[in-house]
């Protein structure tokens, strides 16, 4: 197992290069530049070529990816275009919204989703997974920025108990720990909700889908054949392994823990990864969006690590197999 | 992003031609209050907070209240003294000196002098510094000299005559005793600044909010608000909702929900013309666009009223010229090509004419535009093709340095600043790279831009900037479209507002208060 880990962890390198390398010649690909966006009539062509040149653009794309690849390893992914600061310091600070949105309402669909799919298991073709089918596929189709003015009409403007934008009320003037966690759990109801509606029908099929799989099982069969109750073989024998491919799942949503959610940042106002992620490319801010797509793929290949090993490690099947 | 559209330098007087509404005025009846909060809102992301780096909108809009400049804009668009109580023009036109506040300190409690002066405009001229606004003080090749000739004195020298020079002393003034000798490209000033105005810096909450509070000690008197908060939120409906809620007292408004807003209840309406114009800009590189006729036929095959009819109702005007209603400079009498579709006709000739116009993705009036303009002309002939391209990718095409550049048309907009120099958008000089990416080329205008320039006397700079444009509306290297209106919805807590006009409402921050 030690040099299994060793060898995954030693590929990531070669994998994370390739991917800044692609990555990086792609960005260049798109047409436009950082100082295009200061168009003004005012501003002369010698002035963006200087700064272009301030900016290290005026080199050849290739030597541009060596100099931000030697700084790279050492950890620093170089300073933002516009906003004069180190590409890590403006993520850093993005991070704690979108780690508090994608958390908190992972966590909450995770909890909603995978009863709901165990139990319409259970109850296949039953009154109960009708109903929570018909109400998966109205959550996956709804358009979500139509679910969000809805939402926000609704608790914000009728009953107005909700802030319908922002993660923090600046006429807050209170300092006490207690209000201001308030206000924050006020202001993340409504963008939480809206992920929860959103990605609940997923993780519920999906749930509902390996729990059947597993109830076809010959073991399963067999269990029951020896007179187990029922309550035992559903939950010891068939949830234990109907949750397996779960791991993958959380491994796979582990990178959009960090990049955040840019539709609905970007209606509620949130202030996380998914805007900055975004308003970077569109603005190609070139170290940001490096900074951004490398912090996606290093947790991409991390999730996947780690559900390899979560897998094996909850799986025996799995770690007889590697021995052969 | 869509938004980002350019400035040229107008100064407006002719508020007489507004069709502005004034309610605002009349209801201070209930008292103020004096521990207020303002929240405005602001649709893009805030970068930097130092009025010589920033290059976008939102940026600029927090830096107003905390920063001064040596001059500032009236509602009525003149140029007036600000940390300058007054300058003089030496005869030549080459010397400015202006003569600045005594009573003036940083929010810090510094005095400022002079040497601040200085500094912020030699922090400018520096090539290490990331300012685009370098340009604006170098006059064909010679830079603008600065020096302090007192603590209160402060001089330029200019190489030359330059009459657009004034409107950018409104730049905001940067503290020598705090910036000197360091980095001012990565210092942390830029995201805790210290100015000189109304407002001082209280914190900064990236993505989410700026908060300003009140500077008791600004020379302008103490400002009637507590503090004033900048909240960011960058979907249009959003703003609008956020409106409705209370949680900001003021935002911009969408053609499309004008009549929805207009009926809330807890919200003024105000509209106003703006300093921006749209057009289709034909690349006159393009063989198809040499000829005058063609452009001209175009142009009388535009139905400006049914276009403007389909896109806005009434919230935009139809354009004529390369300048707008609100400037000193409007010339109302250029050729305005009334729509005739014969007469188009007749001027084609019969020829085939097929083109591609480019609009930028997400503007939805300039898409909508290209679709109704592509159905008119087909009405005389003419086949338009249209490619909706994402904004960098379009500023790409039209701001590479080659000839021909590779487009046929492209549906875009001017924003028009203080003064009505629009030398780098029409000297054949500032192509292919420049600004005049669409190769107009007129040895007329190219004097008159030269001479409007370096003519200092009002009046006869007001006859060479009417004669351009008769010029220019008479060649139509551009087909003008439209003057949108700015549509702002403001709460009605919300009182001394300035007089609606391009300046913007809430141009005297330090007069604006909220009701109790």
């Amino acid at each position: 197992m030690k040099t299994y880990l060793i060898k995954r962890l030693l590929m990531l390198i070669p994998l994370l290069i390739g991917i800044s390398l692609i990555s990086f010649f792609v960005m260049h690909l798109a047409p436009g530049d950082p100082t295009a966006l200061f168009t003004d009539p005012n501003v002369k062509p010698a002035e963006l070529a200087r700064i272009r040149a301030n900016w290290g653009l005026d080199k050849p794309v290739i030597v541009q990816y060596f100099y931000w690849l030697k700084n790279a390893v050492r950890g620093d992914f170089g300073t933002a275009y516009l906003i004069n600061r180190p590409v890590t310091e403006v993520i850093f600070e993005r991070l704690p919204a979108t780690l508090l949105l994608m958390g908190a309402s992972m966590l909450i669909t995770l909890l909603l989703a995978v009863p709901l799919g165990v139990i319409s298991a259970i109850k296949k073709n039953k009154f109960f997974d009708h109903a929570v089918t018909v109400f998966s596929f109205i959550g996956m189709s709804i358009p979500s920025f139509w679910l969000v003015l809805m939402l926000m009409l609704l608790f914000s403007v009728q009953l107005n108990i909700l802030p319908a934008t922002g993660m923090y009320d600046p006429l807050i003037k209170s300092s006490s720990l207690f209000v201001r966690a308030g206000d924050l759990l006020r202001h993340l109801a409504l963008p939480c909700l809206t992920m929860v509606i959103i990605s609940l029908a997923g993780i519920t099929r999906y749930t509902r889908a390996s729990m059947l799989e597993v109830l076809r099982q010959n073991y399963v069969r067999t269990a029951r054949a020896k007179g187990l109750p029922e309550r035992i073989v559903l939950f010891k024998h068939a949830l234990r392994n109907a949750l397996l491919p779960l791991i993958t799942l959380l491994g796979m949503m582990l990178p959009d823990l960090f990049a955040g959610a840019f539709i609905i940042e970007t209606v509620f106002a949130w202030p996380g990864m998914g805007r900055l992620g975004v308003t970077a490319v569109f603005s190609r801010n070139y170290p940001v969006v490096m900074g951004v797509v490398m912090m996606s793929a290093f947790l991409i290949v991390i999730g996947n690590m780690l559900a390899d090993i979560c897998y094996a490690v909850a799986d025996p099947r799995i770690r007889l197999e590697r021995r052969d | 992003m869509g938004k980002m559209r350019q400035i040229l330098c107008l100064i407006l007087v002719c508020f007489a031609l507004l069709g502005c509404s004034f309610q605002q005025q009349k209801h201070a009846s209930r008292s103020i209050d004096k521990s207020g909060t303002l929240v405005l809102c602001l649709g893009g992301e805030i970068s930097i907070l130092n009025p010589i780096l920033s290059s976008d909108s939102s940026s600029s809009s927090v830096e107003g209240p905390i920063f001064s400049g040596i001059t500032k804009v009236s509602e009525d668009l003149e140029i007036i003294p600000d940390l300058a109580r007054r300058w003089e023009v030496s005869p030549d036109g080459k010397t400015y000196t202006f003569y600045l506040r005594d009573d003036v300190k940083w929010h810090d409690g510094k005095p400022f002098t002079a040497h601040d002066a200085v500094f912020t405009f030699n922090s400018i001229l520096d090539p290490k510094v990331n300012s685009v606004r370098r340009g604006d003080f170098i006059i064909e090749g010679a830079p603008i000299k600065f020096a302090a000739a007192g603590k209160y004195i402060f001089q330029a020298f200019l190489p030359k005559p330059f009459a657009p020079f004034l409107a950018s002393m409104g730049m905001g003034m940067l503290p020598e005793h705090i910036l000197k000798g360091k980095d001012i490209n990565s210092s942390s000033f830029n995201q805790h600044p210290i100015g000189t105005g109304p407002f001082k810096f209280k914190e900064w909450i990236s993505g989410d909010h700026v908060t300003l509070t009140r500077n008791e000690k600004y020379y302008g008197g103490s400002p009637l608000l507590s503090s004033l908060v900048f909240k960011i939120i960058p979907d249009e409906n959003s703003r609008l909702i956020a409106l409705e809620a209370g949680e900001v007292d003021e935002s911009d408004i969408p053609p499309n929900d004008y009549s929805r807003v207009k009926k809330l209840e807890k919200v003024n309406v105000f509209e106003y013309d703006s300093l921006t114009y749209t057009y289709l800009g034909l690349n006159l590189a393009r063989s198809i666009f040499k000829d005058k006729k063609v452009r001209q036929a175009l142009a009388y095959g535009t139905d400006k009223k049914q276009l403007l009819n389909l896109i806005f109702r009434r919230l935009a005007s139809p354009a004529y010229s390369p300048s707008a209603p609100v400037s000193w400079v409007y010339e109302d009498e250029v050729n305005k090509y009334p729509y005739d579709p014969e007469k188009a006709k007749k001027l084609l000739n019969g020829k085939p004419l097929e083109f591609t116009v480019l609009v930028n993705q997400g503007n939805k009036e300039r898409e909508k535009a290209a679709v109704i303009l592509q159905w008119q002309y087909k009405k005389i002939g003419v086949k338009v093709n249209v490619r909706v391209m994402e904004w960098s990718a379009l500023l790409k095409i039209i701001n590479s340095p080659k000839d021909p550049k590779d487009f046929d048309a492209v549906i875009i907009g001017w924003s028009l600043g203080l003064d009505p120099d629009s030398y780098s958008i029409w000297h054949s000089s500032q192509y292919p790279a420049g600004l005049n990416f669409i190769k107009y080329d007129n040895k007329e205008a190219d004097r008159l831009l030269e001479l409007g320039r370096t003519t200092t006397e009002r009046a006869k700079r007001k006859a060479i900037y009417q004669r351009l444009q008769k010029i220019i509306a008479d060649d139509q290297p551009y087909v003008f479209l439209w003057y949108p209106k700015s549509v702002v919805a403001v709460s009605k807590r919300v009182g001394g507002l300035s007089r609606p006009g391009p300046a913007g409402l809430f141009l005297n921050i330090e007069k604006v208060y909220v009701k109790e």
